[in-house]
Order: structure tokens, then sequence, then C-alpha cells
């Protein structure tokens, strides 16, 4: 069996005396797209920023790669090829759209050490992020600071800036959440157009585009893992019902 | 950039105004004060490194110019080595010792990063007090002569003025690059959004070390200046009064730039040495200066003046081109 790219082993956390992630395992396997269901407090997010490196787990393992990575920082994962983007939006808002690309590319490079070369000369990497905003739709507003653009375009960047990075491991937290209708549509299609050697694990709320997106689905509730499996025999799983509608 | 025009007149103002004040200035009095200035303005571009880029309020920075000026001192007055070796051992010792205080410091963040520096600081300023012997206590050290680099006499005047200024220039070219490299803008990040630059894969400890290495380098460089210009120093230069007051000139002429630690300087040390033999509680306008400036220009004096001036030329543009139209109905 090959190697997962995601692999994490009875996980726990506790913040104070409660626990926001119970024994959680979970494998996804390369080229996977795994979206991660559950009402508000379920755990989901506690289980990215667990996975990305925000905070060490109280118990359990994580592998990404096949590498143990559970007291890995999480810059040190970065490195390895995982990405994420935020639930709350997390840019530079006084820069330019391009600048924060440059920044996310540059993040995976040993410039970010040199104290002597201007970053403003380095080409190359001003033309890869000109790219990776064309990806995204956004070429158009490059030199734009973060701040004069709108809600649904910060989304877009904060996708940007995680595929600037080449990711082999991605991870979404609700890249939809408080989108426009079309807005939705035009981010989708950037989720359906990003290759299969990128795993993607997604949370997301909006059914219709998380549903027809996703190979694999795995509901939590209460920081557990409550039912796992395809489209189908999630939808059609009673406990399913019963986490959304409480019967 | 549609910028660099507009930002670049005021520092060659200030920069010739520099080059020009042994003629602006009348005495050898005033001339000293410019020397002071720029030893302050290298020791607040030092600091504004931590603040302005880096988002880390020190309030312990006087350990690195006094650390500096006691061991350049006590090197080279005390246990017999030349200028150069002992401005060598005084500015590396002076960085290790920055590399061991932002190894402690950057154990917190925020306010325990400041009440740390602020321990670390104090701590050394009760050493220099009470290690006598070493440092000669409340009485300070002195005994140092001016060093005659590729012979020049820096006991004139005019000349370690431009001896300083030389170093400024140096400091000021080094600091603006490094704003612009890939460390630079690192820190800058980190400053802004640490767990996004944590999530890109940045090392945010690592980055803020190094500057903070970085920062008390400079501020090491200060120190030997300002051995040089003082022959002498004492505890009251290692003082959390001294940190207060670098901290006050990087406040007081903006943040984050280039150009407001050196005028905070200048406001500064003028205030404190020429204004002082006219007013005896110089301290009381220094304060009543620094509310004028948090309630009219909270983000200092060179950012607060670029707003000023662009509201200026905005409205002119305005004027002139109502009176074009109005000219052109008249034609009309």
């Amino acid at each position: 069996m090959a190697t997962p790219i995601l692999e994490v082993t009875g996980l726990y956390r506790y913040f104070g005396g409660l626990p926001a992630v119970r024994d959680v395992t979970m494998r996804v396997p390369a080229g996977e797209r795994r979206l991660l269901l559950g009402p508000n407090g379920a755990g989901k997010t506690t289980f990215f920023n667990l996975i990305a490196g925000d905070y060490p787990p109280s118990q359990g393992e994580i592998r990404i790669f096949g590498q143990n990575v559970t007291r890995k920082s999480a810059n040190q994962r970065t490195q390895l090829g995982m990405a994420r983007t935020y639930q709350i939006i997390t840019l530079f808002p006084k820069n330019t759209l391009l600048h924060n690309v440059v920044i996310s590319l540059v993040g995976l490079r040993d410039i970010r050490f040199n104290p002597w070369s201007d970053l403003r000369r380095q080409a190359a990497l001003w033309d890869e992020a000109r790219a990776t905003l064309a990806l995204v739709g956004l070429e158009h507003l490059a030199d734009r600071t973060v701040s004069e653009t709108s809600y649904g375009e910060r989304r877009r960047l904060e996708i940007a800036m995680a595929l600037a990075q080449k990711p082999k491991l991605l991870l979404l937290d609700e890249p939809l959440a408080g989108l426009s209708a079309d807005e939705r549509q035009d981010v989708q299609r950037l989720l359906q157009s990003i290759p299969r050697d990128v795993t993607i694990v997604m949370i997301e709320h909006d059914m219709d585009v998380a549903l027809a997106f996703a190979d694999v689905i795995t509901v939590m509730q209460h920081g557990q893992v409550v039912v796992e499996g395809s489209r189908a025999d999630v939808v059609a799983d009673p406990k399913t019902r019963e986490v959304y509608l409480g019967h | 950039m549609r910028f660099s025009a507009f930002n670049a007149l005021p520092r060659l103002l200030v920069f010739a105004a520099l080059l020009a004040m042994p003629w602006l200035v009348t005495s050898d009095y005033y001339v000293n004060i410019a020397s002071q200035i720029v030893i302050a303005a290298i020791l607040a571009l030092s600091l504004n490194l931590l603040i302005g880029f880096g988002g880390m309020i020190s309030l312990g920075h006087a350990a690195y110019l006094g650390v500096a000026a006691y061991l350049t001192i006590y090197l080279t007055a005390h246990a017999g080595f030349g200028h150069l070796t002992g401005a060598v051992i005084a500015i590396g010792a002076t960085t290790v010792l920055a590399m061991l205080f932002g190894y402690l410091a950057l154990r917190a963040s925020g306010l325990g990063f400041l009440m740390i520096t602020l321990a670390l600081g104090q701590i050394l300023w009760g050493v220099a007090y009470r290690w006598a012997s070493l440092t000669g206590g409340d009485n300070g050290l002195g005994g140092l002569k001016r060093p005659h680099p590729f012979g020049l006499d820096l006991n004139d005047p005019i000349i370690f003025y431009y001896f300083v200024l030389f170093f400024l220039a140096i400091a000021v070219w080094c600091i603006a690059r490094f704003i612009q490299s890939g460390l630079g803008q690192s820190l800058q990040g980190t400053r802004d959004q640490p767990r996004r630059m944590r999530a890109l894969g940045y090392n945010v400890w690592l980055i803020q070390w190094l500057s903070f290495v970085f920062s008390g380098f400079w501020g090491a460089v200060a120190g030997l200046l300002y051995a040089y210009y003082h022959q002498f120093v004492s505890p009251q230069t290692l003082h959390l009064t001294t940190s207060a007051e670098t901290l006050l000139m990087v406040i007081a002429g903006g943040t984050g730039t280039l150009l407001g630690p050196v005028v905070g300087a200048a406001l500064v040390v003028i205030l404190k040495n020429v204004v002082s033999a006219y007013i005896t509680r110089w301290l009381i306008l220094l304060g009543v200066i620094f509310v004028a400036i948090v309630l009219f220009m909270p983000e200092g004096l060179v950012p607060g003046a670029r707003r000023a001036l662009r509201a200026l030329r905005g409205s002119s543009r305005t004027d002139t081109v109502a009176e074009a139209s109005s000219i052109a109905k008249d034609g009309a």
C-alpha cells in the first residue's frame, strides 16, 4: 500500500479540561479530495491547526508524506510541502496583492535569510507571483493593496498564496465562507482546476460545492469522527442526519 | 515608483543639511551638538529596526550603547589594547551580548518582551554601578584619548563630526538595504502576521533573533562613537532613562521610517542640550512637545509631515484646477 499523504493516529487535543479533538484517526491517500463536515464547534479547525502545527496535540501522532511531524513546528511542516488557507482571512493588508504572493514564495527560498539583496530586484520571483495571481484571476489587481480589494478577491488571494508554494498537501479552511453566489462559482472552478498531484483536505459548509468536490467525506461532532466514507455512504448514513438535524 | 522622488527629497535635504552643518553653525559647541545628534541617530535607527520593522518594543537598548562604550574605554585606556583592536573587540563582544539578550527576550513577545529587555538593561546598569573595581562605579570610567585614524585628528570638532557622520551614512545605507532585503521583508511580515508567516514556512523566532542581533550590532557602533565623543562613560549611560530617551526619539520621529529616528534624535538632543541652557525645566518642554506630537501627528514627525505635505499638495492642485477652469470660463 502506498504511503498516505496525511496519516493521523489517535489524535487528542484538550483546551483546559475540554477535549476539542478526541481520538481522531484519518488516512488521506495521494491525490484525494477529503471533505471535513460537522457543525460549529465540532473540532474541525482545531484538527486543522494540529495538522498545520499551530500547537502540538495532547496525544497521538501526525505523519505527512510518511514522516512523523508530531513534534515539528508549523514552518518545518510547510517546508516539507504543506500549505494552508485560513477561515479568517490572514493577509498582509498594507501590501499589494503581488507582494503578498512574493512573501509566500520567499518563505520556501533561502533568500528569506539574506540581509542584503534587494527583494524588489528579484525579477523571477515577481514574475512567478504574477503568474500565480493570473491563475486565480487576480492579475489585473496585482498592484493594488489588499485593503483596496473585495472580500471575494481576498479569499482568492488566500488560495493563491497557498498555491504559490506548489504544495503536495493543501489544507483549505472554508474557502467559500462569506462569498456571493458568483464568487463561489469562481472559487469552485479554481479548486477544480488544481491538479490531482495535490492532495486536498477541506473544511466547508456549502454542501452543494463541497459534496461535488469531495471524494471522501469525514463527519465530525464533539471532536470525534462520526461517519466516514464516500459521498453516497455519508449522505445515506442516518448518523449524518443526526449530527445535522439532531434526531 | 511614483513615491520615490517625493520620498527621496526630504532625505536628500536632511543629508545635505547634515553635510553642511559645520558651515551652518558658528561655534564648536554647536558642532559638538551635531556630533551628539549623529551618534544618537545611529542608536535610534538601530532601535527602530526592532520597533518599526519588527514590532518588538524594547526598553533596554541602552545596553548596547553602554556596554560597547564601557568596553571601548576599558580596553583602550585601561587594558592596553590598541584603538582598532579595542574597537573590534568592543563591537564584537557587544554583538555577542545581543545574541544572548535576544535569546532571552524573544522567549516572550509584546509586553513580556519589553519587560525582559528592561530587566536585562537594569541588570547591566546594576553591574556597572556596583562592580566599582572594573567600572569605576558611580565615578564612571574615563581616560580615553580619541584615536587618529588615517592621520585624522579627531580632537578637532569638525573632523570628529565628519567621522561620526561617515558612520551614520554607512548605518543608513546598510539598514536601508536590510529593510528591502529578503530578511528585512520577512521581519516586516512577522511584525504584521506572525502566524501566517509560520504557515508560509518562515522560522519567525530565527528571523526576529537575527534582526535583534543586527540591531544590537548598530547599537554597539553607536556606543563606540559615544565613547570616542565623551571619552567617559558612567552607569547613567546604561540607565533606563537612556533607553526611554532612545525610544522617544524613534516614536517622535516616526517608527518604521529611515528618516524618523534621525529627526527624533535631533529633536531630543537639541532640547536636552540647547534648550536646557535657557529653560531649567526642559523635561517639561520635552513632555509638552511629545504630547503635541502624539495629538497632532501620532504616527511621528516624519510620516506626519509627509501626510501634511501631501494634503497641502492635494489642495493646491485642486486650487490650480479650479483656477484653470475659471480662466477657461472667462475666456469663453
